[in-house]
């Protein structure tokens, strides 16, 4: 793996812990993430994996446990660590009423990005969106969307980047968009993906999670894993976590 | 905590309150008050005034049901705080049994305004307060029942909690001093309260106090029993 | 302070775009006159609507102000946005002042449109008594308060499965002192006569007072209802 980023251990998950009085979200979770690395997030619906994403990126706090990225602990240092993160979602995270160019200015402006202008040009073209760059957001299409949130992601020049089922619901140019981009900055990003696809998640990362009720079910490096023994045991899991 | 304790304060508190209330029709000295007319509240003539009986109930209840508003607000922020449900269930409690202190203060005060102003209502500041009351204390509630997700609910109602006991003693000095034809204020001539008067209403404050205090715990200890029967079935999914 | 500005900006140049929230207010504040003039067709020649001028105003301003307040929190809440925004290093409270002061802004637009309206309806006949200032400033102090604590409580009632139902139902009650103070300010701004400017006065004071304290408490509630 490379080690480009800052610190040599990209995500730090000791013991992670978010319950409400008897129900847990997420049971003691803990797990190491080096620099570089690609974790893929499987897991029955319900299973944590939306809120172990939401401690990450400090949207919500952790009952108990502690979790860092990058170094920085997501709850003392939160503000600061925001800078450094990106989320891509289900959810475009746009703004309806604003045109592409004006929503990533906007997020630009929240971030301080030092050279807004032509960061802002620079990704338009990647995603190729620049041909649409003063069309309102609502007239976009979901594939077209997506790549605008990708873009708009990309504005601060995260290291660790979240993808919360990124995939789902796009046309396969998008997917094709996707796939190069991740490919383009994989060197030295850390990405951490919460995926219901087996095939897709496996592809791409370095490291696997499944979760289940909060738990950790299997915590196990890509090149460790036979992927038949991989889909039957999140076979079992899935299957028990629907029961 | 004994067991017998609640249910000995629920007793207790009966009684004070009875006695205090019985005290207030017998013992204590009549009180003269003006004599309004249906009309703009001239006043005509003093009469003793049976109205103010209703009084060492009605006020009691009103500064029970605002002090147990508080342990609302106060085990809020305590929620805010730690995050725990323990501390979102008190306040909840604490609100329900607000509500019924407030529903009863309410009601004496209908009472209290017929006899002392033959009219059903009057927007008279610590009425008017308490009605605003009443309507927070709904709200409490309204807010909780629309929200699914548990720790939602508990945040927000804390914070709505915490805001709405601001609220209250803000409604009162406003309506106190704000001029306003349709809210009067009441000034009694003959001011404070003599001996078997104040003791009349502490009794009765005291005993009401109890009555909340025990309501509480019991409320409380369903609770437990109802989070205990969750824990367990939540042990046996998993 | 940038990213204050930016919000803010983002907030009006939206609003400016799409016209939403200002004509469904303005609209809305026109239809609750054409409801007094019902309410008040059976009140004879006699009534001066100067009397209760300041009640229907700040009557209208309350039921205007929810909606619009109920609005410009749902745009935040559709597509996730205000997900983004926290995603983003900025500090909570900056986002809470940014947008009640886009609330306040649009508030106080719908105020100045509505009050010639009003005017020009119901109080051909007889003068304006007040110093010309005053009913600005009431409108102002009490326009500040609705913003703040309303944009704390649309921020939870978007949220809420009754939305803007209980957006009104925790609203109104806590808003009974300001509005109380509001409109016997505003009423001694448009009567006039004796004690009117002590009236004026101490309406002023109460409205600073309640805004002082509700404002603090919403400012510093809001960093919990966020982080849920």
């Amino acid at each position: 793996m490379t080690q480009s980023v800052t610190s040599d251990v990209a995500v730090e998950v000791r013991e992670l812990t978010r319950t409400f009085g008897a129900r847990k979200a997420l049971d003691k979770v803990s797990f190491d993430l080096p620099a570089g690395a690609f974790l893929s997030v499987f897991g029955p619906n319900g299973a944590g994996k939306t809120t172990l994403v939401k401690v990450l990126t400090t949207l919500t706090a952790p009952s108990k446990g502690t979790a860092k990225v990058s170094g920085f602990d997501v709850v003392a240092d939160a503000v600061e660590l925001r800078s450094r993160i990106g989320l891509i979602s289900h959810n475009p995270l746009l703004y309806p009423d604003l045109s592409a160019e004006e929503n990533l200015e906007f997020f630009a402006d929240m971030y301080g990005v030092p050279d807004a202008e032509a960061r802002v040009r620079e990704l338009l073209v990647a995603v190729e969106l620049d041909h649409r760059r003063l069309d309102l957001v609502r007239t976009f299409s979901r594939g077209m969307l997506q790549r605008l949130s990708i873009a708009r992601a990309l504005l601060h020049r995260p290291k660790v980047l979240f993808l919360d089922e990124p995939y789902s619901g796009l046309d396969p140019h998008a997917v094709e968009i996707l796939d190069n981009l991740i490919a383009q900055i994989r060197a030295d990003h850390t990405f951490v993906m919460i995926s219901h696809d087996l095939s897709k998640g496996l592809a791409l990362c370095s490291h696997a999670l499944i979760l289940a009720k909060g738990k950790v079910v299997l915590s196990a490096l890509r090149e460790e894993l036979d992927e038949e023994q991989f889909a039957a045991t999140y076979r079992e899991t899935v299957g028990l976590g629907v029961a | 905590m004994n067991k017998y304790l609640v249910p000995a304060l629920l007793v207790l508190g009966g009684l004070l309150t009875t006695a205090g209330f019985i005290m207030a029709f017998f013992f204590t000295p009549p009180v003269l008050g003006p004599a309004i007319t249906n009309e703009a509240g001239r006043i005509l003539g003093y009469q003793p005034l049976f109205s103010q009986k209703i009084f060492y109930f009605h006020v009691p209840v009103a500064i029970s049901s605002f002090l147990v508003f508080f342990f609302t607000a106060y085990y809020s922020v305590r929620f805010l705080m730690t995050k725990e449900k323990q501390f979102d269930t008190r306040a909840r409690i604490a609100t329900e049994v607000t509500l019924l202190f407030v529903i009863m203060t309410m009601a004496t005060g209908i009472l209290w305004t017929r006899f002392e102003w033959g009219r059903w209502w009057v927007w008279e500041p610590r009425l008017t307060t308490y009605f605003i009351m009443t309507l927070l204390v709904i709200a409490y509630f309204v807010l909780r029942n629309s929200i699914e997700d548990e720790e939602r609910r508990a945040t927000y109602a804390a914070v709505f909690g915490i805001i709405a006991f601001l609220d209250a003693p803000l409604s009162f000095a406003i309506t106190r001093i704000i001029p306003s034809s349709v809210h009067p204020v009441v000034l009694r001539s003959g001011g404070g309260l003599t001996g078997s008067q104040l003791a009349a209403f502490l009794i009765g404050l005291f005993g009401m106090l109890m009555i909340a205090y025990a309501i509480f715990q019991t409320r409380m200890r369903e609770e437990l029993v109802h989070d205990r029967l969750e824990a367990v079935k939540a042990a046996l999914e998993g | 302070m940038r990213q204050f500005k930016a919000i803010l900006r983002k907030d009006i140049v939206m609003e400016l775009r799409t016209k939403e929230m200002i004509t469904s207010m303005g609209i809305y504040a026109l239809l609750t006159m054409v409801i007094y003039q019902v309410a008040l067709s059976q009140s004879g020649t006699a009534f001066d609507p100067r009397n209760i001028a300041a009640g229907l105003l700040w009557l209208a301003f309350v039921f205007t102000s929810m909606l619009g307040l109920n609005r410009s929190l749902v745009h935040e809440k559709d597509q996730g946005c205000l997900e983004a925004l926290l995603l983003s290093p900025v500090d909570r409270p900056v986002i809470f002042f940014a947008k009640a002061s886009g609330n306040l802004i649009f508030l106080l637009i719908v105020q100045v449109l509505t009050i010639p309206v009003f005017a020009f309806l119901f109080l051909q006949e007889g003068s304006y008594a007040g110093e010309w200032w005053m009913i600005p400033l009431a409108l102002f102090a009490g326009a500040v308060g609705i913003s703040g604590v309303g944009t704390l409580l649309a921020t939870m009632s978007v949220n809420t499965k009754g939305k803007d139902f209980v957006l009104a139902v925790l609203f109104v009650p806590l808003m009974y002192p300001l509005l109380l103070a509001a409109v016997s300010a505003t009423s001694a701004a448009i009567l006039g006569g004796d004690g009117s400017v002590q009236q004026f006065w101490t309406g002023m004071g109460m409205m600073a007072a309640f805004d002082a304290i509700m404002l603090l408490a919403s400012f510093a509630l809001h960093e919990f209802i966020v982080g849920a």
